[in-house]
């Protein structure tokens, strides 16, 4: 917003002062700041011959470049840019790091002027579907069509693993890069189970068989971070998804009517009640954060926790000695048709604006970040895989996770969180009511069938389906 | 001179008057505007959907309604606690002691207590939700107040104080309370200062005891300084955001029960991406301030007393 000389001219006489200010405020109002931004026609990216450059970046353009600095930090971000200058040398990079991803993003979009990469993760991210029904983000398909980094015959999209775009693919088109690799798992302490001849459980009735026995050694069973009952998502999810089959959770995100009575979620949600019903969570444990969950859990004051792959890296400057984090998916119940389903895929979502100044460049630089070298950058840094295949894992926990995502017809990410945000509002304390044993499992049940009723018939909302 | 006397003042205004316009009132006067629309906030595109936004505000049961119940029971229960407290902690620091030799004073100690009283004022908000996180922790937890009462043998809630929804609305006001006390006593004091001692020794001679002195002489000669603090109050209660950002679980909860007006505003434009939806809200909140403001300055001034 800008005021010209006239208009001080015309506001700054006594007489026309409280006039002329209201005139101005309207005439004002109607484009000012927030609203105001050009809507340029966006530029579209081809797929070129040439192998070393794809794109046709134009080596002298500046590049953008904004990174989540969260538990992965920027270090790897750094590296990554360098790579990019060493290609074009001329190309000045400006990259900020940020946890405020929302804070600092949201008024550049809203500008029309945002970054050319965004990391757009973290608990202030910008809501992805949002995002994806303004028409804010361009298609990554150019990239994925683009001959690899490494090697000209393989195209980038073939040198990911298996069903790690599904995370970012909205209604069949990507949208979203999730570079990092992750599994929800059950975490144990390997060293604690072996001093103590626990076996891992592999069912639920071996695990519920167990937690006396735990209770026994002076340690709850089971603790989570109750202040962010979402991390308790991908354990009920599962349970009911191994119960049933990936069609029951497949269900759920598709919006299928009464896809809530399913009775494997039916099963899921009263075994996940009875944990807490039968006084086998940590004391308090509703009461804590993540950091409060895990310090608990490092000490050995309880024996499971729910949590991603991070874990390990996250914990790394405070672990006890001797602590050996050893990851499984959730125990299975009885009469399980998939026992093997595992919430794993691709996490931390890279996105390119489609108003990005420099489009080619974006693409680019996602290109480097998911070559070889690239990817060792990233998994050298924070102990961590990436989404591209073939790169090796030093680290034992990364491996035992690894084995646990051998089968990728097993590999499923339950989406209806970030397609639809209302429904993980509800979501979230509807499961922290149920594992405490405050509602019962119809209740639960009946809560979330109704916020997914109401999303299925709202029209204002975009709806998403998974493809097959 | 009086030909050049308005240029002159109007530019000392312009500046001051400027940014105020530009940075008080446009905004203000834009989300009037964004409230009209679908815009989500991250895109420079969006319609005008008419009231629409204002419609579906009353139907949205899951957060808007819980948060303005809830803002509505701060905006009662803070001014009503905080005055009242900070009324009584000031009788008494000033004038609730023993009288001696006919002069009248506060209890023993009264200025160590006035400092100590309001050392909650000089800490930030930010601290303040920090410290009473833990204090209002699980007793596994190290929760201070969970531990006293499990200790003394009374019943505690097992998963403290903020993640249980029966709680928490009572935690995050005593913590406003708490935080907004020590002001109050001190500003009461000194209002009280300026009423003469001759009054409370007539009253005195008449034979009032402190409670009577309190209701007949202090209160009425305070009106003005109750009011002011009762309109400081009132605007802090629409505002309450932080404490509850900072404490509570999920920025709200447990399950929505301490869901604030500044709260859901926050959720609906920077969590959600419905920057209109959350506009509309502002508005109305606007509007709730604004009457608040209107009504208690028309219903208050009464008959000044000279003294």
């Amino acid at each position: 917003m800008t005021i010209t000389p006239a208009d001080r001219q015309a506001i700054f006489t006594r007489r026309n002062l409280f006039g002329a200010t209201a005139a101005g405020l309207a005439a004002t109002s109607l484009g000012a700041c927030a609203t105001s931004g050009g809507d340029d026609e966006a530029d579209e990216v081809t797929v070129g011959d040439d192998a070393e450059n794809p794109f046709g970046v134009d080596g002298s353009a500046p590049l953008d470049v904004v990174i989540f600095d969260g538990g992965f930090g920027q270090e790897y971000a750094v590296a990554h840019q360098a790579m990019y200058n060493e290609a074009f040398p001329d190309a000045e990079i400006t990259s900020l790091a940020t946890q405020q991803i929302g804070e600092t993003q949201q008024p550049r979009f809203a500008e029309g002027k945002p970054a050319d990469v965004l990391d757009n993760s973290g608990a202030s991210q910008l809501p992805m579907d949002s995002l994806v029904s303004d028409g804010e983000l361009a298609e990554l398909t150019p990239l994925l069509d683009a001959p690899s980094y490494d090697d000209p015959e393989v195209t980038v999209g073939d040198t990911l693993r298996e069903g790690v775009l599904k995370a970012g693919t909205f209604n069949g088109k990507v949208y979203a890069l999730n570079y990092v690799f992750n599994a929800w798992t059950i975490w144990y302490d390997a060293k604690l189970f072996r001093d103590q001849g626990w076996t891992p459980p592999t069912t639920w009735d071996e695990m519920i068989a167990l937690c006396p026995t735990i209770q026994a050694a002076g340690i709850a069973p089971w603790t989570y971070a109750g202040q962010h009952p979402v991390y308790l998502y991908d354990m009920y999810l599962m349970l009911a998804g191994r119960h049933g089959g990936v069609q029951v959770l497949k269900d759920i995100d598709n919006l299928v009517a009464d896809a809530w009575s399913n009775p494997s979620l039916v099963a899921a949600a009263e075994a996940l009640r009875n944990l807490g019903d039968s006084g086998y969570l940590l004391s308090g444990s509703a009461g804590i954060d993540h950091i409060q969950s895990q310090t608990a859990f490092n000490n050995n004051e309880a024996a499971f926790l729910p949590c991603g792959s991070w874990l390990p890296n996250e914990q790394k400057a405070i672990a006890p000695e001797g602590f050996e984090y050893a990851p499984m998916g959730v125990p299975y119940l009885e009469g399980s048709v998939q026992p093997g389903l595992i919430s794993a895929g691709g996490d931390e979502p890279f996105v390119v604006p489609k108003n990005a100044t420099n489009l080619a460049g974006a693409y680019e630089y996602l290109r480097i970040m998911l070559s070889q070298e690239g990817s060792q950058i990233f998994s050298d840094a924070v102990s961590a895989a990436t989404i591209v295949k073939g790169v090796e894992l030093e680290n034992e926990t990364a491996r035992m996770t690894d084995a646990l995502v051998q089968n990728p017809e097993d590999m499923f990410q339950p989406q209806f969180r970030y397609w639809y945000k209302k429904m993980d509002d509800e979501m979230r304390p509807a499961l922290g009511q149920l594992i405490n044993a405050e509602t019962t499992a119809q209740e639960f049940l009946d809560r979330m069938q109704s916020v997914a009723d109401e999303v299925a018939a709202d029209d204002t909302i975009e709806k998403f389906t998974h493809e097959d | 001179m009086k030909h050049g006397r308005y240029p002159f003042i109007l530019s000392f205004l312009a500046l001051p008057v400027g940014l105020y316009a530009w940075l008080v009132i446009l905004p203000f006067a834009q989300a009037f505007q964004i409230s009209l629309t679908d815009w989500s906030g991250s895109t420079n595109t969006f319609n005008y959907i008419g009231f629409d936004n204002y419609a579906n505000l009353f139907k949205d049961d899951r957060l808007v309604i819980p948060a303005l119940q809830h803002t509505g029971i701060i905006l009662v229960v803070l001014p009503v606690v905080t005055i009242a407290l900070g009324l009584f902690f000031a009788f008494m620091l000033n004038l609730g002691g023993r009288s001696r030799q006919g002069r009248i004073e506060g209890v023993r100690g009264s200025r160590f207590h006035k400092i100590v009283f309001f050392f909650p004022q000089v800490l930030s908000v930010a601290i303040i939700g920090i410290l009473w996180k833990q204090v209002y922790a699980p007793e596994n937890f190290g929760g201070l107040i969970t531990g006293a009462l499990t200790a003394v043998g009374l019943p505690a809630p097992a998963n403290g104080f903020l993640a249980d929804k029966r709680f928490v609305l009572a935690a995050v006001i005593g913590v406003l309370v708490w935080s907004a006390v020590g002001f109050y006593l001190v500003f009461f004091s000194s209002a009280m200062a300026s009423i003469p001692r001759d009054l409370y020794e007539a009253g005195i001679i008449d034979g009032a005891g402190r409670f009577q002195m309190f209701f007949k002489i202090t209160l009425p000669l305070l009106w003005d300084s109750v009011q002011t603090a009762w309109i400081y109050l009132s605007i802090v209660a629409l505002d309450v955001f932080v404490l509850v950002y900072m404490m509570t679980p999920e920025r709200g909860g447990p399950d929505a029960a301490s869901e604030v007006v500044g709260g859901v505003i926050w959720k609906y434009a920077f969590n959600d991406g419905e920057q209109a939806f959350a506009s509309a809200i502002g508005v109305v909140l606007f509007f709730a301030a604004l009457t608040l403001a209107v009504v208690s300055l028309r219903f208050g001034p009464r008959e000044r007393i000279e003294y």
